[in-house]
Formats: structure tokens, C-alpha cells, sequence
């Protein structure tokens, strides 16, 4: 980096601020220290890594070997005088010129972007099947951060099922950790991932990492039910156990063969949706796709979304895994740092060129594994009239079904007519779903549909906290990036702690 | 009740009334899912158990009381020494408890 270019940037000093700190925010900001820019890196968690790079929350747990998170915390750590650092900050709101309402442990405040990086990330996807709602049902990830952060087992007889090579990592987290698992239950079936080889072979060296997960599972002895599908959970009070039953193409289920499985614990997901929330509030441009969720934003080439000066990169901008993540957002902060002066676009293009070849060599995989695990009709139809599909405001199948035979449409409308997606989730847990619902009824199109429609605040917050607004020229007190090396220090002295 | 070698570092709360011990660090769900207290909360029309669902703060399932504010995500708020958790009931309703 030359002294020329670093003062060139120092001297308009664009306001960039990264939201999310999973691997696509880490990866953009160190691209856009590393060519001088100054960052402001807003975060939900204690600490950098997002979900899947997650810092144990429990000190005396070390983080896995070898961990890409580690390094990404290091090479953030390393830039620490251009990052200001903003933990356990929330975004609740998005204005108009790319001013940020942000809710943090000091309070409500105003936070303003020239250059504006969304990074959200995804969660897991979980339609409504009967019995969802026990205590003892959770998702894959929230099974892997109570072991592998919090150090806590999530039960004692755990069942995974759903779909997609996530299940296995979690199994094999689980089974480290001592915790029973008493199998992985997974709709596909061995001769349909035969015919997507081609594409898996795409990337060799993700091909046998998946493989090496099943080896795994195989070694540890857990069962693994392919073809199948959880059918619903049961249990008074709390999960005790889960009706499993083979499944056909179409994930229906072959009731008459369905058998139970003994479980207090089942761990349920269908892969991944995208957090929409903050690329919907400021204003990006949505395209449908065919995977859960249904929405992603509009980007250029560089990860820019239709609102000039937005960026986004990472799950959120389309599900395809933390290595892609990381190579978007290094090519977002290309972008970024082209726009604002701080590299030349001749050398942003040099430099974007083998990340592109890269991205273009994994999406030919991903493509192989997201038409293996789109959710297919069957999915669906699990829930029976009674089933609460709204999670939140607890309405069921039956109303939502009535609300589509009375002429709802659209999730809009389905929202008018029974309050689903009103409650705290505003929608996140149900609406993907519902919209799957109205396409698998044939209904409307997923497009039609229409996408879920985030409102500030997008995390409650209370009136109390929005009183105590601090404005945008109050200055934000430069916060060390925490990084890697000090913590673990701090690790092991309190484990040595008699 | 985890009732091995109590360090110094461990940190006591109380939930329905009762004390529970957490690590440092820890979330009011992992502690309370540490003490198979899984029922967090109950919901506002069926009174049906809730527990600890999504893990990252995005479902909203496992709203507990903490210190008389109700509402709060147990995934994602740290236990800390003498925090008073209830199990919420409905929608919440705030209180005078908590510390004093």
C-alpha cells in the first residue's frame, strides 16, 4: 500500500460503514483497511465471527482447529486503527441518504454512511410442521452455539433432520461433545444426489469435505436416514418424541410407513433464508429465486445493490456458504474502495478477476447443492389445520388456509387478513413459508407473492431507549476491535483460576 | 442444579423464584437449558410452553423477564450476578422486581 493512496483516501475520508461481522463483513472491511479506508463495523455479537465463525461465549472453551475465524479476527485485529468497532449494536432502522438508526448498550443513535455495506447474514429455514413449537425443537444452529459456545448440551437424546450437509457438521459438534445422537434424518435420497455429481464435482475439494462429513457420521455410528421426513414432534409440555417417515421425490410422506423415534431434542432445518431486513429498508431492488426465503437483493458485478452507495455480500445476498462470503466481500470492498478513490478501477479489476474465477468455479457446486435441497412440495403440507404457523401472533394453518380460500394472495394480504408476521419475528419465521404455501396451492407465484415487508424498528425497542437519542455529531468512542490473541490470553488465565 | 466445584467466577441468578448458577459469558437460555429448564416462556393465546428455538435472536420464542423488563431475547442477553428471570407469561407485563 503506498503512502499516496492511503493520504488520497484520508483526505475525502468516506464515511464506510460495514453492518455484520460474519464472514462477508470481516472480509470487506479488511479489503477496505488494507487500501486506507477507515471503517465503522456494526455488530450484533460480543465479538467478530457472526454465526458460523461465532466466539465462545464461555471463556473456557476453545474455539475449533483450525478455525478460519480466528485468522479473519487476527487480520481485523491487525487493521484496528482504521476500525471502529461498534458491538452488541443492533441496526433498527434505515433513512433515506443512507443514514443508519442504531440500537446499542448506550442507547438509541444516529450513525451516517457515505458507503454502506450490508452484511446480515442468514438463518435457518423451518416450515411449520405439527408439534414445532415444543420446547426440545430448535434448529440446527441454536443445537451447535449451545455446545460449541455456551458449552451446554441440548439434550440427552438428540434427533437432527431436514436437509443439506449443515446436519452433519452439527451431528458431528454434538457427538464431540458426548451428547447422543440418535440419527439424521434427511429427505434426500442417496439416487438423487447421483444425478447432481457433475456439478458437485465442480469443486473437488468441497466435494470431499462432504464426503469426509458423512465418513464422519458413519464412524461415529450415528444412523443416517436418508429419504425421509419428520412428520411431526409430540410431547406434553416438552418434546419427547419424533414420527419420522420415508419420503418420495417430492418430500411426501408415506404416513402408513412412518415409525417413532425417542428424542428430546430435535434439531430442525431446510437450509437457509436470507435476512432481508435491512437491504428491504433501504430501499434495494428484490429479485425471487427458487430457494427458501425466496428474496435476495439486486447487485451489480461488485456486490452493489440498486441503491448507489449500498453494497451487500454474504447470505444475505443469496445463501451460498461462508467461503463465497468471504471472496464477496473482498470483492465488495474492491468496489467500495474503487468508488471512493482509494484504488484505480483498472486495479480493482485486476485485482476482482481471480476472486470472480473462484466465485464462478464454487457456484457451479452450490448450484448442484441448492437444486438437492430446495424445498419441494411436500415441505408444505406437514402442517394439519391446527398447526400454529405464526409462531408469534400463534395463528394456525387453518386460518391462513381460509384467509387463501376468502382471496388472499400475497403475504400482504394474508397479513391484513390474520395478523401473521405481525408479532417481534415480524415475519421472519412465517412468511417464507406462507409464501411456499400460496405457490405449492397454486395460488400465486412465488414472485407474486410478493417478499416480506420489514418495518423500522426492526428489533423491538423500547420508548425509554429511543428518548435517549444521541445524534449523528455526537462522537462514537473509538472501541478496540477484539481480537483473537488478547482473548485467548484472558481464556486461559481464567482457567487457571483456582 | 449443577452442583460441581463452584469457582469464583460462577455467577448465581434466580429463575421462578429459584437460584441457578451460570459460567461468565454465558446466555440466560444456555444456563437455564444447562438446568433442563426448558420452558421459558407461555404463550399469550394457547398458554402453550415455549423454549429456546432459533439461537441467534431472530424468532423472538425465548422472551423471558429479566429484572422486570419483559420481553427480553434469554439467547442473547448474558446471565450476570443476582439478574431475577421470570418465565413470561403472555405478552409480559413490566414490574417493580428485580434488584433492588
Amino acid at each position: 500500500m503506498s503512502t499516496s493512496v492511503t493520504e488520497t483516501a484520508a483526505a475525502s475520508s468516506p464515511r464506510v460503514v460495514v453492518v455484520g461481522a460474519g464472514p462477508a463483513g470481516m472480509a470487506t472491511t479488511i479489503a477496505l483497511a488494507e487500501r486506507g479506508l477507515s471503517v465503522t463495523v456494526v455488530d450484533q455479537n460480543p465479538r467478530p465471527g457472526g454465526q458460523i465463525y461465532r466466539f465462545p461465549a464461555v471463556a473456557s472453551i476453545t474455539p475449533g482447529q483450525p478455525d478460519r475465524g480466528g485468522t479473519l479476527r487476527q487480520h481485523l485485529g491487525e487493521h484496528s486503527e482504521r476500525i471502529t468497532y461498534l458491538s452488541e449494536h443492533s441496526v433498527v432502522g434505515i433513512y433515506p441518504e443512507r443514514r443508519l438508526g442504531l440500537c446499542g448498550p448506550d442507547g438509541f443513535r444516529i450513525l451516517d454512511a457515505d458507503q454502506l455495506v450490508l452484511a446480515p447474514g442468514a438463518y435457518e429455514y423451518v416450515p411449520p410442521f405439527p408439534g414445532w413449537t415444543l420446547p426440545g425443537v430448535m434448529t440446527p444452529g441454536a443445537a451447535q452455539q449451545l455446545v460449541k459456545s455456551q458449552g451446554v448440551a441440548p439434550g440427552r437424546r438428540v434427533l437432527l433432520a431436514g436437509t443439506g450437509p449443515f446436519l452433519l457438521v452439527v451431528a458431528l459438534a454434538l457427538h464431540e461433545m458426548s451428547v447422543q445422537v440418535v440419527g439424521i434424518v434427511d429427505t434426500l435420497r442417496r439416487r438423487d444426489a447421483f444425478w447432481k455429481l457433475p456439478s458437485l464435482l465442480a469443486d473437488g475439494k468441497l466435494l470431499k469435505q462432504g464426503l469426509d462429513y458423512v465418513a464422519g457420521v458413519r464412524k461415529a455410528g450415528i444412523p443416517l436416514m436418508t429419504g425421509h421426513i419428520v412428520t411431526r414432534a409430540e410431547g406434553h409440555g416438552r418434546l419427547e418424541q419424533v414420527v419420522v417417515a420415508p419420503c418420495d421425490a417430492d418430500w411426501v410422506p408415506d404416513h402408513d410407513r412412518s415409525r417413532p423415534i425417542i428424542a428430546d431434542t430435535l434439531c430442525v432445518g431446510y437450509g437457509f433464508v436470507p435476512r432481508l431486513g435491512l437491504a428491504q429498508l433501504a430501499g434495494c431492488e428484490l429479485t425471487p429465486t427458487n430457494l427458501p426465503g425466496g428474496w435476495i437483493p439486486v447487485t451489480d458485478s461488485w456486490g452493489q445493490t440498486s441503491v448507489p452507495g449500498v453494497w451487500t455480500a454474504g447470505d444475505g445476498a443469496g445463501v451460498a456458504g461462508a467461503i463465497v462470503a468471504e471472496l464477496a466481500g473482498q470483492l465488495v470492498g474492491l468496489g467500495v474502495a474503487s468508488s471512493c478513490g482509494a484504488i484505480e478501477a483498472a486495479d480493482a479489476e485486476r485485482s476482482a478477476e481471480p476472486i470472480r474465477e473462484r466465485l464462478h468455479q464454487l457456484s457451479r457446486f452450490r448450484r448442484g447443492l441448492d437444486s438437492l435441497g430446495s424445498p419441494r412440495p411436500g415441505l408444505s403440507q406437514l402442517a394439519d389445520e391446527s398447526t400454529v404457523v405464526c409462531r408469534c401472533e400463534e395463528i394456525r394453518r387453518g386460518e391462513v388456509d381460509a384467509a387463501i380460500s376468502s382471496g388472499s394472495t400475497t403475504l400482504r394480504s394474508l397479513k391484513v387478513a390474520t395478523r401473521l408476521g405481525m408479532g417481534p419475528c415480524q415475519g421472519r419465521m412465517c412468511q417464507p413459508a406462507c409464501a411456499r404455501r400460496l405457490f405449492d396451492l397454486g395460488v400465486n407465484t412465488l414472485e407474486d407473492a410478493g417478499p416480506p415487508t420489514f418495518r423500522p424498528p426492526l428489533v423491538p425497542v423500547t420508548l425509554g431507549e429511543l428518548s435517549g437519542l444521541t445524534g449523528p455529531d455526537d462522537s462514537i468512542p473509538p472501541d478496540q476491535v477484539p481480537v483473537e490473541p488478547e482473548l485467548a490470553e484472558g481464556a486461559r488465565e481464567a482457567d487457571t483460576t483456582p | 442444579m449443577p452442583t460441581s466445584t463452584i469457582r469464583s467466577e460462577t455467577l448465581k441468578f434466580e429463575f421462578q423464584g429459584r437460584q441457578f448458577l451460570a459460567r461468565p459469558g454465558q446466555s440466560v437460555a444456555a444456563a437455564l437449558w444447562a438446568a433442563r429448564e426448558t420452558v421459558l416462556r407461555t404463550t399469550a393465546v394457547d398458554a402453550a410452553p415455549r423454549g429456546f428455538f432459533c439461537g441467534m435472536g431472530v424468532c423472538f420464542d425465548c422472551l423471558v423477564t429479566i429484572d422486570g423488563r419483559p420481553n427480553c431475547r434469554a439467547c442473547q442477553i448474558p446471565v450476570t450476578d443476582g439478574m431475577v428471570v421470570t418465565r413470561q407469561q403472555g405478552t409480559g407485563t413490566p414490574t417493580s422486581g428485580g434488584k433492588p
